[in-house]
């Protein structure tokens, strides 16, 4: 709490989070709000521009695009969130681990990291969704197999120098527990940077996943995840470019505000004094 | 060599390239297909298809209107009356190295159409035996009566090869071939173009008018449209249906269409529990609206389809289309024992923007019958050999007749056991099935047109598929380039095709 607080101090961080917070309420509102379904067909209203009753007008199929742009934040923003705090949660135990520990454990561990790191990212997650086949639950393991190395050496990096500072050896006196030390001492310090490096990684995940649902490896339709929308407005895109820009814009204005968030956390948590 | 021949070739080169840079014209085509393979007898693909028939010839072939075949190497033939012996007299035609067609080349390519390595070695068996009187002309022989093969002699995959140079080469005679058509493979560069250029040989004199031809392989649509106005390329082949009437406003820029010989449908798999079932697959064809697809999917460029059967010859006019009729689905589905519907998954090529838009359409309109459809998307290779090995429960596709006799296709269509076993959907129908092996030996004639007609009204009723509809294919052109278009059979001829700058 306090650290929301502190990040709603610093003029980025609550840009960033009343920009989410708007997304998230625009999300959660368009059901009971928008007057449009977002998923039937009226071929009659197709491809019509901005209006008052269609405020992002309609694709080709005569769909709303607000409403489908804003249900498609659901979709972006639950794989991403997955996508990013799921391997982060995982790298961390395993950065903990090797930079408490050393020696043939950290050589081991860090080992793994080099072989997974030593794949272009994209050639990765493209491989495993091309072996295990398009579908959410296959784009979460394509992106758990790949993402987590980055927090595993980023908290190891951090675990190594913590691990020496004087307050950490006058646990070894006291005769703390590891598992005491590692978790409630070393952990809260060693994750700031990662927590900082996961804003940036949402807005990577946001536009990988909608690159992957852009080569129909991701989400399948009719899902109005944003990567979708834009696939299927290349062919309008010089009749309707209505269809193209919002989804973008969408995907921009989710970049901004985990940027904005990401520069207010690294304020918010740096240590005073 | 000497110093004087030396000079003289060096001469004569930069003569002749000053020649070609004055006069060299170069058509050049964006197409959607990267061709698999220019072996006549291994490919089933358009992009590989449409390449062989620009490099080869076939005895007989389609004419423009799609209803008659017309001389291609074979100037006249006659068939006897008991369809027993087919005789060609061959054309003076030479192969694009100079040297000439010989009734050997053509007994060795048939033979080889017919062999156990060809994929459609079955068009080609029931001729059991050859003649060759002379060097120009043959006769063929078969032991039973079999309609059909006279036609299948127009096919791609009777294309004549020189059997000297296929025999001596192997399978790397097929990356540089020689053929009697109008062009010559310069160079393939795979997924990126194919550049021809004319076959000096070539036996319609002063054909083809263009000295080159360059097939680009650009598979996002749009992307050829772009193209076209940029004058990177001459001819688009299948710009997006929803940009027709953009592009006909362009000035410099004329489009073409025809309906070709295609149908397009949804297969579904019988051996799936609620397919199985009859009713439930005349439900799913009532639950359809196909004005609407038509409308919003085509762009208004198609026609109603009233069974998996392009309208070709033998085709029946009088037979309705399933009409839109929700309730009468619903209650179809009741009588079926799925009052609430059931859950189907659907493939789609996600390479085609028509066939997804399609699937997202096919989609709203069975969730009103409580038909919840999902949809998987595909790379068009996991999407044919899904169904091909019966993994699916419904897939989005077509199909479109090479030849002008419908024997081709309802055979692929609608006939089990054959080739695909009924298009993979493993349906099956003796009567249909005893009258495709009577049309084969009935001559051409309103017996025979009566047999297709009843196969086709017993495909319509068994509905194994869901018919959708018979799509326009168009093309968009330079309003400099004459005499381009695609025939009912979904090639194109390029001999004919004139640049008037």
């Amino acid at each position: 709490m306090l650290v929301l607080k502190n990040l709603l101090r610093s003029r980025a961080g609550a840009v960033g989070v009343a920009m989410l917070a708007l997304m998230l309420a625009g999300a959660a509102l368009v059901p009971v709000l928008s007057p449009w379904d977002g998923y039937a067909l009226d071929f009659g209203a197709a491809m019509q521009p901005p209006s008052l009753s269609h405020w992002f007008g309609t694709d080709n199929f005569g769909r709303d695009i607000l409403t489908r742009v804003l249900t498609g934040a659901l979709f972006d923003l639950r794989i991403a969130v997955i996508c990013v705090f799921g391997p982060m949660a995982f790298g961390t135990l395993v950065g903990l681990v090797a930079g408490y520990f050393g020696g043939r454990v950290d050589a081991a561990l860090m080992r793994l990291t080099d072989v997974v790191w030593a794949f272009p990212f994209y050639v990765l997650v493209l491989a495993i969704v091309g072996v295990l086949g398009p579908s959410e639950a296959n784009l979460y393991i394509a992106f758990f197999v790949v993402n987590w190395i980055g927090y595993a050496r980023i908290v190891r990096g951090e675990t190594i120098l913590i691990a020496r500072l004087e307050y950490i050896e006058a646990t070894r006196v006291l005769r703390f527990g590891t598992f005491r030390v590692l978790l409630r001492h070393i952990l809260p310090n060693a994750v700031t940077p990662a927590l900082v490096y996961a804003m940036s990684d949402v807005v990577l995940t946001v536009q990988a996943v909608a690159a992957l649902s852009f080569f129909g490896l991701g989400v399948q339709p009719p899902a109005p995840e944003w990567g979708i929308l834009i696939v299927e407005s290349i062919d309008y895109m010089r009749e309707a470019p209505w269809m193209t820009l919002f989804p973008g814009l969408a995907i921009v204005w989710i970049g901004i505000a985990f940027s904005l968030m990401g520069e207010g956390l690294s304020t918010a948590l740096k240590p005073k004094g | 060599m000497t110093r004087l021949t030396f000079r003289a070739l060096l001469l004569a080169s930069t003569l002749s390239c000053a020649a070609f840079g004055a006069q060299a014209e170069t058509l050049r085509v964006a197409m959607g297909y990267d061709p698999v393979s220019l072996d006549p007898i291994a490919t089933s693909d358009n992009g590989s298809i449409w390449t062989q028939l620009l490099i080869f010839d076939t005895l007989v072939r389609p004419d423009a209107s799609g209803e008659k075949l017309e001389p291609g190497l074979a100037e006249s033939w006659t068939v006897s009356d008991d369809g027993l012996t087919i005789s060609f007299a061959l054309r003076d035609a030479k192969f694009s190295d100079g040297t000439p067609v010989t009734a050997e080349d053509v007994k060795f390519s048939i033979e080889r159409a017919a062999s156990k390595e060809s994929s459609w070695g079955r068009f080609y068996r029931p001729i059991t035996s050859f003649d060759i009187p002379d060097p120009h002309h043959i006769v063929m022989h078969l032991a039973q009566p079999f309609t059909p093969a006279f036609n299948n002699l127009a096919l791609f995959a009777a294309a004549i090869l020189p059997k000297a140079q296929v025999e001596a080469k192997g399978a790397a005679f097929f990356d540089a071939p020689v053929g009697s058509g109008p062009f010559v493979l310069r160079q393939w560069t795979r997924g990126a173009s194919i550049e021809l250029t004319k076959n000096p040989y070539y036996w319609q004199k002063g054909k083809p008018a263009v000295d080159e031809a360059v097939l680009e392989v650009v598979t996002e649509p749009s992307a050829r449209v772009i193209k076209l106005e940029a004058g990177e390329v001459d001819v688009a082949l299948d710009p997006p249906l929803n940009q027709l009437k953009e592009l006909k406003a362009k000035p410099g820029i004329t489009t073409g269409e025809v309906i070709p010989y295609r149908a397009d449908f949804v297969q579904l798999n019988t051996r799936y529990a609620p397919l199985g079932n009859e009713k439930v697959r005349q439900a799913l064809n009532y639950a359809i609206d196909k004005s609407a697809l038509i409308k919003g999917v085509l762009y208004g460029e198609g026609k109603p389809a009233a069974s998996a059967m392009p309208v070709m010859a033998y085709a029946d006019p009088d037979l309705k289309p399933y009409p839109y009729d929700p309730a009468k689905a619903k209650a179809l589905l009741a009588e079926a024992g799925y009052p609430d519907g059931f859950e189907a998954e659907m493939l789609v090529n996600s390479g085609i923007a028509t066939q997804r838009n399609t699937a997202i359409a096919l989609q709203a309109m069975l969730a009103q019958v409580g038909v919840k459809l999902k949809i998987q998307m595909l790379e068009n290779g996991t999407q044919w050999s899904t169904t091909k090995a019966g993994n699916y429960q419904m897939s989005l596709s077509y199909a479109t007749s090479d030849t002008i006799d419908p024997d081709q296709i309802i055979g692929f269509v609608a006939v089990n056991p054959e080739r695909a076993n009924a298009y993979h959907t493993e349906w099956k129908n003796e009567r249909l099935n005893e009258l495709y092996a009577q049309e084969r030996q009935t001559v051409n004639g309103p017996e025979r047109g009566a047999m297709f007609r009843e196969m086709i009204q017993i495909l319509h009723d068994g509905a194994p598929f869901i018919y959708l509809y018979h799509p326009a294919t168009a093309w968009a052109e330079k309003d400099y380039v004459k005499g381009f278009s695609v025939l009912p059979t979904s090639n194109f001829r390029l001999e004919d095709v004139t640049i008037q700058k």
